[in-house]
């Protein structure tokens, strides 16, 4: 790689746009990921109180969100 | 806004919640709505359709679609962007898939038939909608037809414009063979 086309590449990297992006794909990944180990613990038999205790947030949220399924 | 829609476009938007139900999906998606468009014949956006990519790269599509939909529904530029932090969104799929089976991260409910009625429209789904209106502003057109749709559908910079694009199906293509439809 020559050294003009290294520091367009590092200026890209300062570039916000993939940055942020980088922040909405990763709550994108985060919510199924999330929705898959709800999913597998209740499969497993596990409450919702634990599930939450966990997660580190409130019953009522957890329940809220994935009561459904 | 509904009022202003064409048969067409009310199809689309119809077909999209079907499409939804039937893939057992907890809400309508931008996929549902390029689905139902791929179902229609004779519109001016499905004659669009059929000259930039014709039946036989259908599948393609519909492939690419779902492949994304594995991956968390996460696009290629989602990817390069996570992939510069470090993160193999492949990996952490594949990851997942070997515990957790096949599509695991495609967020589609297993037990759909448990659930009937209507799924509401995702909010990126209802923006595609608000952005068909004010396409058809921008182009000076009185109703919004299943073409604003797609259009639409073109601009959003996600998964369902990437697997457009990757099959010939942009803005500017999807207008200029739209000028090239007569209307109906």
């Amino acid at each position: 790689m020559t050294d003009a086309t290294d520091l367009a590449a590092r200026a890209g990297d300062r570039d916000p746009r993939v940055g942020l992006r980088a922040v909405s794909a990763l709550r994108r990944l985060l919510e199924q990921l999330e929705a898959v180990q709800v999913r597998s613990a209740r499969n497993q038999g596990w409450s919702w109180q634990e599930i939450a205790a966990e997660l580190g947030v409130s019953r009522q949220a957890v329940h809220k969100k994935y009561g459904r399924q | 806004m509904f009022e202003r829609f064409t048969k067409a476009a009310r199809a689309v938007v119809k077909g999209a919640a079907e499409h939804a139900e039937r893939g057992g999906a907890t809400a309508v998606t931008q996929e549902h709505l390029l689905l139902a468009l791929l179902d229609g014949e004779g519109t001016r956006a499905t004659e669009a359709l059929r000259a930039l990519c014709p039946p036989d790269r259908r599948p393609s599509l519909v492939a690419t679609l779902t492949d994304a939909r594995r991956r968390a529904g996460l696009s290629r530029a989602d990817e390069e962007a996570l992939a510069d932090l470090g993160i193999d969104v492949g990996a952490i799929v594949a990851r997942v898939e070997e515990t957790h089976g096949e599509g695991a991260l495609a967020g589609d409910r297993k037990d759909s038939g448990r659930w009937s009625g209507r799924r509401p429209f995702s909010r990126e789904a209802k923006g595609i909608l608000e952005k068909s209106l004010r396409v058809a502003l921008a182009r000076k057109d009185r109703e919004i037809g299943d073409e604003h749709i797609l259009l639409a559908l073109t601009t959003t910079g996600g998964v369902v414009a990437e697997a457009l694009a990757d099959h010939g199906v942009t803005y500017a293509s999807v207008e200029a063979a739209v000028a090239g439809v007569p209307a109906p």
